[in-house]
């Protein structure tokens, strides 16, 4: 029954991998997949309406997102492009994940299927495999809901539609209509098809994939404004998105996480635009560009990086750290600790500190003019702590393998995030190169991928005894 | 505020500079025994310093009780940074820096006993002043403020309210006066005899006794200052061990020691959660330093085993007092030691971090979140010593918790924006705030903090008194509701 839901979800992405199969490697692969793929679903049987259990939906959202990168790094080594398989799983992961650490130095070298494979990896895992899979096999009724509340833990979702099917494929049909949109636009910029079609995937996705050796530093002005725009909208809560576009106004208005997303990237792009002008003398428009684009890719922990000016005042490096671990709104693609949660977390320590002098007054969390019960201010307490704690844990491991401590911290944070690839690690002396670390670092990496994308919790039940105790 | 409030205040902080001035006299002893001329300034500071609180009490003699939640978390503040001014002196008058920046800072380390130094020559001072930097930390280590509660029953002021303002969150001390009291004089006992002892013991061990005092002074506040520019490296090894057992008994709770050694075992009930986790953090981190130290950088076993046990109790209790140069160890081993310091010792002890009490209460409340999540119908409280803990404590636990992550991220940003580089950022960052004092590169090991620039090292005092009064009594007064009516 567990592994049902892995088999569902294999031909879907062997599906898309006929579109692009252009080498001989990535058919034979694709054929695997599917193979094995067909093969579970067959072993498994078709009797597919089941209740489940949170046990259950943690067990499969965690399988599926060990499984299917699994299967994802099996294009990289029948190419041939990366032939280790440490490497292989390391970029399928960040594929997946929408994180965008590369193990290739050289994108332009590798043929253009796998680029293509890439940027599709990113954009399956941008909304997530399981809505994914929900929104096509609208079969599990009830057990569905587990499933959505197990790959979003903690953050309170406003659901579009009483149906969770239907309201999963709205999601997917507003994150379908804003990739074509990117890619129109991109293409209206004068870039390649192929350029267009990978940078949509990996914008929308909040994945940070490119296609060229210098991350975004060869385009055009008008495709880099582009892609902010994009960028800060991917970072926006989908459901938020679908409001916007069906015009319901009055649901938009009130959502204070968005308010604050927005005033949050507005200062802290003119904060930046303001220390780099200061920093490199004078005021141009090329600062004010790139600070609009770096905060936008940071914020929503898209990652893609750019010239950057000549030199790096501290100031939007300190705010680069900060942005990276605060990720975007929830609901959204990005990754991070999620504002919401910051949010909800910062109310309650106003409230805390205004009760050691006024013993006697009792407060409530109020988001968006509702109540926020106590319980769930404390499980957003244990995910923050855990979630330090697994930035701790990995630093740790990394410096085992021969890093230095901040470059372990910047590594870590950045991957388990979601981010990947910054210029912020480029300016603590830190290397951008994933390719030189060591085998054990990747491997370490990996699992904070993992652990980030899907917010600790589900990779962390199926690990504790307590989940096999009572079966 | 009332006006009689302030009065209150003021004749609060005129009793605590006339102790601080009588203890600044006491370095007069080793001023005229080893003649180093220091005679003069050390009486001039001395006298200034009882004359102000003389002054202070004088003028506002009228008793006053303070029932102000506000006033107290004030007063504590107030009292650590007047004491630490006043406790500038000695540093001034003798000449031993020239810059208010740097005697502020050494003072202010002393006081928090923190231990990062200014000083990069520290065995070239006068002895005066050595013995006032290791007296600092020895009435800081214990909080000022207790001794003095414990001296001056009668001051008039809410105790509770004061007493949790300095060690506020998961101590499980009285909840009233009277106990409160009790407690104060019980763990003031036991910090007398063991200080008394560790000297004894290691003057038997065949240490001067100036040395002997000066570095149990230091070792049993978790302080970490020394009278020797290699701090405890040229001690002997038996020495460094019996200092090693003194900074483990600066980490534990002093009101559990005191119940152990009068052999009132009864009382203790079952309530050795903390001390088991203690215990065995440490025995588990001083394993790993000591292997990895054996295995990958090739120490004979008796040394890894000796730098092992030292120092890594030594950051535990976030004493900082150094065997070896731990930043030139195996990259994972001093990260280690940092996360160690963080992590502090037991609630109630001399040590701080974030306390291993907590640490265990965040951990049992993360384990009782997923465990939820997996069984949602399942009722799983979050239990200390056997005992279900309130909700309330456990958030006001993850409170502390995450005021003190943030500051420590704070605290590298603004020693980076102050112009130290990132990787002593951290160090410094860890080493202020939670009291371990030496950090990373040229700031950590036997280094000093005197390469930093002057807008750093007044960064990095305001960490320690924020580390030192566990972050929310000084975020408190950055409050504007707390200023307005």
């Amino acid at each position: 029954m567990l592994l049902m839901a892995t088999s569902m979800v294999l031909p879907v992405a062997v599906s898309l991998h006929y579109g692009d199969g252009a080498q001989y490697g990535l058919l034979v692969s694709g054929v695997i997949i599917a193979g094995a793929g067909l093969f579970m679903r067959n072993l498994l049987g078709h009797n597919a309406t089941y209740e489940m259990q949170e046990r259950e939906s943690f067990w499969i959202t965690s399988v599926v997102w060990l499984v299917v990168p699994l299967c994802g790094a099996i294009p990289y080594l029948f190419t041939g492009v990366l032939e280790d398989f440490t490497d292989a799983v390391f970029e399928s992961v960040s594929g997946f994940t929408t994180t965008g650490s590369s193990v290739i130095i050289r994108p332009e070298g590798v043929p253009q299927g796998i680029l293509v494979w890439r940027a599709i990896t990113q954009w399956i895992g941008g909304l997530g495999l399981i809505l994914f899979v929900i929104a096509l096999q609208r079969r599990l009724s009830r057990g569905a809901q587990k499933l959505y509340s197990a790959e979003f833990s903690g953050t309170q979702q406003r659901k579009l539609h009483p149906h969770i099917a239907r309201s999963v494929s709205r999601m997917w049909n507003i994150y379908t209509l804003i990739t074509l949109v990117l890619i129109a636009l991109l293409l209206l910029a004068g870039n390649t098809t192929l350029d267009s079609f990978c940078l949509a995937l990996s914008t929308v996705s909040t994945g940070g994939f490119t296609t060229t050796q210098f991350g975004m530093s060869g385009f055009s002005d008008l495709t880099l404004t582009i892609l902010t725009v994009f960028m800060f909208l991917s970072g926006v809560n989908v459901a938020l998105l679908y409001n916007f576009f069906t015009l319901k106004w009055r649901r938009f208005k009130v959502n204070q996480e968005f308010l604050f997303y927005v005033v949050l990237f507005l200062f802290a792009s003119l904060s930046c635009f303001v220390a780099f002008s200061v920093a490199n003398g004078g005021f141009s428009v090329a600062n004010l560009q790139f600070s609009f684009f770096h905060i936008a890719s940071t914020i929503s922990t898209c990652g893609f990086y750019t010239d950057s000016p000549a030199v790096w005042p501290l100031w939007p490096a300190v705010l680069t750290f900060v942005l990276i671990l605060s990720g975007a709104c929830a609901g959204s693609t990005g990754g991070g600790i999620k504002l919401r949660r910051l949010m909800t977390l910062f109310l309650y320590l106003r409230n805390y500190l205004t009760r050691m002098v006024h013993p006697n007054v009792v407060f409530t969390v109020k988001i968006d003019h509702k109540k926020v019960p106590g319980e769930y201010v404390n499980k957003i307490f244990g995910f923050i702590f855990l979630y330090i704690c697994f930035i701790i844990g990995g630093a740790f491991l990394l410096t085992c393998c021969g890093s230095s401590i901040h470059e372990a911290f910047c590594l870590a944070a950045s991957n388990i995030s979601n981010l990947g690839p910054s210029p912020l690690i480029n300016s603590l002396g830190a290397s951008l190169d994933y390719a030189m670390l060591p085998v054990l670092s990747k491997w370490v990496l990996v699992i904070l991928m993992l652990v980030g994308r899907l917010e600790i919790f589900a990779l962390l039940a199926i690990v504790s005894p307590s989940y096999w105790k009572h079966r | 505020m009332k006006s009689s409030d302030i009065k209150a205040v003021h004749r609060f902080l005129g009793t605590y500079l006339i102790a601080e001035g009588a203890l600044m006299a006491l370095c007069l002893i080793p001023a005229l025994h080893f003649g180093d001329g220091t005679e003069l300034p050390i009486t001039l500071s001395a006298m200034f310093t009882l004359a102000i609180g003389v002054l202070l009490r004088q003028r506002y003699k009228a008793f006053h009780t303070i029932e102000d939640r506000r006033i107290a978390y004030l007063l504590v503040v107030m009292i650590w940074v007047v004491m630490s001014l006043f406790a500038t002196l000695p540093f001034l008058t003798t000449g031993s820096t020239t810059s208010f920046t740097a005697a502020w800072f050494e003072s202010m380390s002393g006081v928090t006993s923190c231990g990062a130094t200014v000083f990069p020559e520290v065995g070239s001072l006068p002895a005066s002043v050595l013995l006032w930097r290791s007296m600092t930390q020895w009435f800081g280590g214990y909080g000022i403020v207790l001794i003095v509660l414990a001296l001056t029953p009668r001051l008039g002021i809410n105790k509770f309210a004061l007493y949790s303002a300095e060690a506020s969150g998961a101590d499980n001390a009285g909840r009233n006066t009277v106990r409160t009291v009790v407690t104060v004089r019980r763990t003031l006992a036991v910090y007398l005899m063991l200080t008394l002892a560790f000297i004894v013991a290691l003057y038997l061990s065949g240490m001067q006794l100036w040395d002997a005092v000066n570095l149990t002074f230091t070792n049993i506040s978790s302080g970490g200052f020394s009278v020797n520019t290699d701090s405890i490296a040229s001690v002997t090894p038996l020495q460094q061990y019996i200092l090693a057992a003194a900074m483990f008994f600066s980490g534990m709770n002093f009101t559990m020691l005191f119940l152990l050694f009068t052999f009132r075992w009864k009382q203790l009930g079952h309530k050795f959660d903390q001390l088991r986790a203690y215990i065995a953090v440490y025995l588990l981190a001083a394993a790993f330093v000591t292997i990895g130290l054996h295995w990958h950088s090739g120490i004979a076993w008796g040394d890894s085993i000796r730098l092992g046990v030292v120092q890594t109790v030594s950051a535990l209790t976030t004493t900082g007092s150094v065997v070896a140069d731990y930043t030139l160890w195996w990259t994972p081993l001093t990260f280690l030691l940092l996360m160690l310091a963080i992590s502090g010792g037991m609630a109630g002890s001399t040590s701080g971090g974030l306390k291993i009490m907590r640490v265990l209460i965040l951990l049992r409340n993360a384990r009782a979140i997923l465990r939820n999540r997996l069984h949602p119908n399942v009722v799983n409280p979050v239990r200390l010593n056997g005992k279900p803990i309130s909700g309330h404590l456990a958030n006001n636990v993850m409170v502390i918790f995450i005021v003190f992550g943030a500051s420590l991220m704070l605290g590298v940003m603004g020693l980076m924006l102050c112009g130290v580089n990132p990787s002593e950022s951290i160090g410094a960052s860890v080493g202020c705030l939670t009291g371990y004092g030496p950090g990373l590169g040229a700031s950590g090991g036997f280094g000093s903090y005197a390469h930093f620039p002057p807008a750093a090292l007044w960064f990095s005092s305001f960490l320690m008194l924020m580390g030192r009064l566990e972050c929310m009594t000084l975020i408190v007064l950055l409050l504007p509701r707390f200023w307005r009516r």
